[in-house]
């Protein structure tokens, strides 16, 4: 599971504040200015038009995507009590600045 | 020795100024001369040439001209030249230590036995350059051109990264203009013809054919002005003000007069048709939905473009039969270049499936359509071999008033990523940091070419590029703070299978690898284009000589590696590299398979990309191939498509046949041509140079994947 990510995203930031995504054995990719890597990773996935319009994206183990932010909080919930980490609070509770939330 | 001041002591705009101040009428006329004794002779001549182009002092100019007239006396020489002289001081120069000076004192000409070979020989870089004497007036000004620009324009370390094959600087024989152009028929429908130096200027036209007349010269002022494509945005809906009076019929004639008006163009620059794409939208974007519509007259018809649906989509529907007909002969018609929008709204468009099948048969019947995709809000205009300029929200703002919608490319610049493979010998590391220092460079290229192009602007009106100055809306047509810096890759194909022993089709770990070499493409021209405020953006490079070009080079400087890797028949000299991301043209690959993958590499290419199928001797079904666009629309990455099929044209009984035969099946005759698409344009085989024609051998042929 992989969940892509940008530094500068209040969206992000929350579900990062929100798990311990690498207890639950959840890649994060940051994209950005720096990171070939991580926007090749996206490229495959096929997710870069629907990144440049919204983040985070959840990449699933089947290879299908979330891209809402209730969905991709549920399916962390879930995979968090899954993996017995506990989870700090729940709700969309940041907001983005005008564009931050996507791949610009 | 004399002493000699740096180039960059005289500041760029004082030598445009001066270079201006000196009328070039005279030079032409009456610099050379020719003599059969000494009579004439002026060794004056020499110092004033050393004094007025080089920083050579006059002392040094004075002992130089001496030193030339007695070489003169001494060797009995019975004709005198200005050539032989200037070569001589030259040589001089260089004796002297003053390679500087030699630089700037350059003489820019072709030697006799290449100017024999080019009048009687085709040249193949560009299959759209026909064989004669205005072709060959083309290729000489170019070649002088190209010398100019490695010397004057650029710096010597980009100069010597395209000869050396590092990069290949596009188009260098047309380095006094931009690359291409993409516009909107609303300039000349508002304003009229009115051209800078015309002879005679037209008001707005007020009938459809006069519209027509106004384009077609339109599009040939403005291919002499750019290097590449001239594309016509939503042509069919801007059209459509014009279309109301005319009956389905006079819809179809306007419609094959534009087709043969644009591919029977062949008469302008250097024999050239001109590369014209025209994008065609079934529904109306909508960007255009609410624009008040200008018709005959340059006047607003009180309707919105919102109400000329039904108009626009008669024209589109009729431009197609004409390119389902093909030419007198049954040929598919080479230009314009037909790009079809596909997108959200298409599929919410009465009729659209009925449009589709329409296109789709042409695709089938002669290959003509490309099926661009625009998914989500995305918006573009498309041209040349693949490019596009995706429309932000200052293009959409100019849609509100669409004669301001103009974008150009000023430069296309093309790395050759295999050889950064050989030089990296396996490292990652190495081999990306070779890649940016050639991004670098590149973008150092762009920058030098857009100060010349600068220069050329300053001059207005009166200077060379006085179309491109032209303000009618109130800015100059070719606006420069607007324009894209292109970046382009070859042979990413071979790359892979120097860095990884794979090619692209073989792996899942070697197309990640790629898309992390584009990526990392991309995420360099982004941090570029912060610093240096140019807008550098990746394109797959068309490379119709490009490719060809790199891996003869890398035969000759890298060979023990590139004889693995080169694609082609090296005995034969038809080698080649992968075009830009494509997979290997000969790799066995389901149709579907080829789009889905070679499209992961599209949304990181943003200038445009396209995956080529080709079709060889069968003929889809219109339906199979309407199904195969909708999945590629809804399930793949892909950015447009274009099914190839192809031809052989009889000179014999002018009878078209499918496939390619090296005899006419109707008569048998020997004098045949074949016809198929060379990169992103259809064109004889003929005309094709070594590389393609390796490249058309090898090419997989989706013969039986389709439903026939």
């Amino acid at each position: 599971m992989t969940l892509f990510t940008k530094d500068d995203c209040a969206l992000c930031a929350q579900l990062k504040k929100q798990f311990d995504l690498s207890a639950m054995d959840v890649q994060v990719e940051v994209l950005g200015n720096n990171d070939a890597a991580a926007l090749a990773h996206l490229a495959w996935h096929g997710l870069v038009e629907k990144a440049r319009k919204s983040l985070p994206i959840l990449v699933l183990d089947d290879s299908s995507a979330l891209h809402e932010f209730d969905h991709i909080e549920s399916r962390l919930l879930d995979r968090a009590a899954h993996y017995g980490v506990a989870a700090k609070g729940h709700g969309k509770q940041a907001g983005c600045a005008s564009g931050s939330c996507a791949l610009q | 020795m004399g002493v000699v001041m740096p180039l960059n002591a005289e500041t760029a705009q004082a030598r445009t100024q001066r270079v201006i101040n000196e009328d070039s009428t005279d030079i032409a006329l009456f610099v050379r001369s020719s003599q059969d004794d000494m009579i004439g002779w002026n060794r004056q001549r020499i110092v004033e040439a050393l004094l007025r182009e080089t920083f050579v002092d006059r002392d040094t100019a004075e002992k130089i001209s001496r030193d030339i007239e007695m070489t003169i006396q001494a060797g009995r020489v019975k004709t005198i030249t200005g050539p032989l002289i200037r070569e001589m001081v030259n040589a001089k120069l260089l004796e002297m230590g003053l390679e500087e000076a030699r630089r700037m004192h350059t003489r820019l000409g072709v030697p006799l036995y290449d100017v024999d070979q080019l009048l009687v020989q085709h040249n193949k870089e560009n299959a759209n350059v026909p064989h004669g004497p205005e072709a060959t007036n083309l290729t000489l000004a170019e070649g002088i051109k190209k010398e100019y620009a490695l010397l004057q324009v650029f710096t010597p370390d980009v100069a010597d990264a395209h000869l050396s094959g590092d990069l290949h600087l596009h188009d260098l024989g047309f380095i006094d203009r931009p690359y291409c152009s993409g516009q909107s028929l609303e300039y000349i429908k508002k304003f009229g013809l009115n051209l800078p130096h015309a002879l005679s200027m037209a008001k707005p036209a007020k009938h459809a054919e006069v519209l027509l007349a106004h384009m077609v010269k339109f599009a040939a002022s403005l291919q002499s002005h750019f290097a590449g494509a001239i594309g016509w945005d939503a042509i069919n809906l801007f059209y459509a003000p014009y279309l109301e009076e005319l009956s389905d019929e006079g819809v179809r004639q306007l419609a094959q007069m534009m087709i043969y008006e644009f591919s029977q163009q062949a008469v302008a620059r250097g024999g050239q048709a001109i590369f014209s794409d025209v994008n065609i939208y079934w529904e109306v974007p909508k960007h255009f939905v609410d624009v008040p519509a200008i018709g005959p007259g340059g006047l607003y018809t009180g309707k919105t473009y919102g109400e000329y649906e039904k108009q626009a989509q008669r024209f589109a529907w009729a431009l197609f039969e004409v390119y389902k007909e093909g030419d007198a002969a049954g040929r598919p018609f080479f230009f314009p270049k037909p790009l079809v929008h596909i997108t959200e709204k298409f599929f919410k468009t009465d009729g659209h499936l009925d449009f589709l099948h329409h296109i789709c048969e042409v695709a089938s019947v002669k290959g003509n359509t490309y099926f661009v995709f625009d998914r989500g809000d995305t918006a573009k205009i498309s041209e040349c071999c693949r490019l596009s300029f995706k429309l932000e929200a200052s293009d959409l703002e100019d849609a509100k008033q669409p004669w301001k919608m103009r974008y150009s490319a000023l430069q296309n610049i093309t790395i050759n990523l295999p050889r950064l493979a050989f030089r990296a010998q396996g490292d990652d590391t190495r081999l990306f940091a070779l890649l940016t220092e050639k991004i670098q460079l590149a973008a150092k290229a762009h920058g030098q070419k857009k100060k010349f192009i600068e220069r050329l602007m300053s001059l207005g009106k009166g200077g060379p590029l006085s179309l491109l100055a032209m303000d009618l809306d109130g800015e100059p047509y070719l606006k420069l703070h607007r324009c894209s810096y292109l970046i382009g890759m070859v042979g990413l194909n071979e790359l892979i299978r120097v860095h990884l022993g794979q090619e692209l089709h073989d792996s899942d770990a070697s197309i990640k690898f790629g898309l992390k070499v584009i990526a990392h493409m991309n995420i360099v021209c982004n941090k570029l284009a912060e610093s240096l405020e140019m807008k550098f953006v990746l394109e797959q490079t068309p490379a119709e000589s490009t490719a060809f070009r790199f891996a003869k080079l890398d035969l000759a400087h890298f060979s023990k590696k590139a004889e693995k890797v080169v694609q082609g028949n090296r005995e034969k000299g038809e080698v080649y590299y992968s075009n830009s991301t494509l997979f290997n043209v000969g790799a066995t690959m389901s149709p579907i398979a080829r789009v889905e993958k070679e499209g992961l590499f599209h949304p990181l290419i943003e200038a445009g990309s396209i995956t080529h199928l080709w079709l060889g001797e069968a003929q889809p079904d219109k339906e199979a191939l309407a199904s195969f666009v909708i999945n590629v629309f809804k399930y793949t990455q892909n950015d447009q498509i274009a099914f190839s099929p192809e031809f052989t044209a009889c000179l014999a009984c002018g009878k078209t046949s499918r496939g390619l035969s090296e005899t006419c099946p109707y008569c048998q005759s020997k004098d045949v041509d074949g016809i198929t698409r060379i990169t992103g344009y259809f064109t004889k085989i003929s005309s094709w140079n070594k590389g393609k024609l390796g490249e058309l051998h090898d090419r997989y042929r989706n013969v039986k994947r389709f439903n026939n």
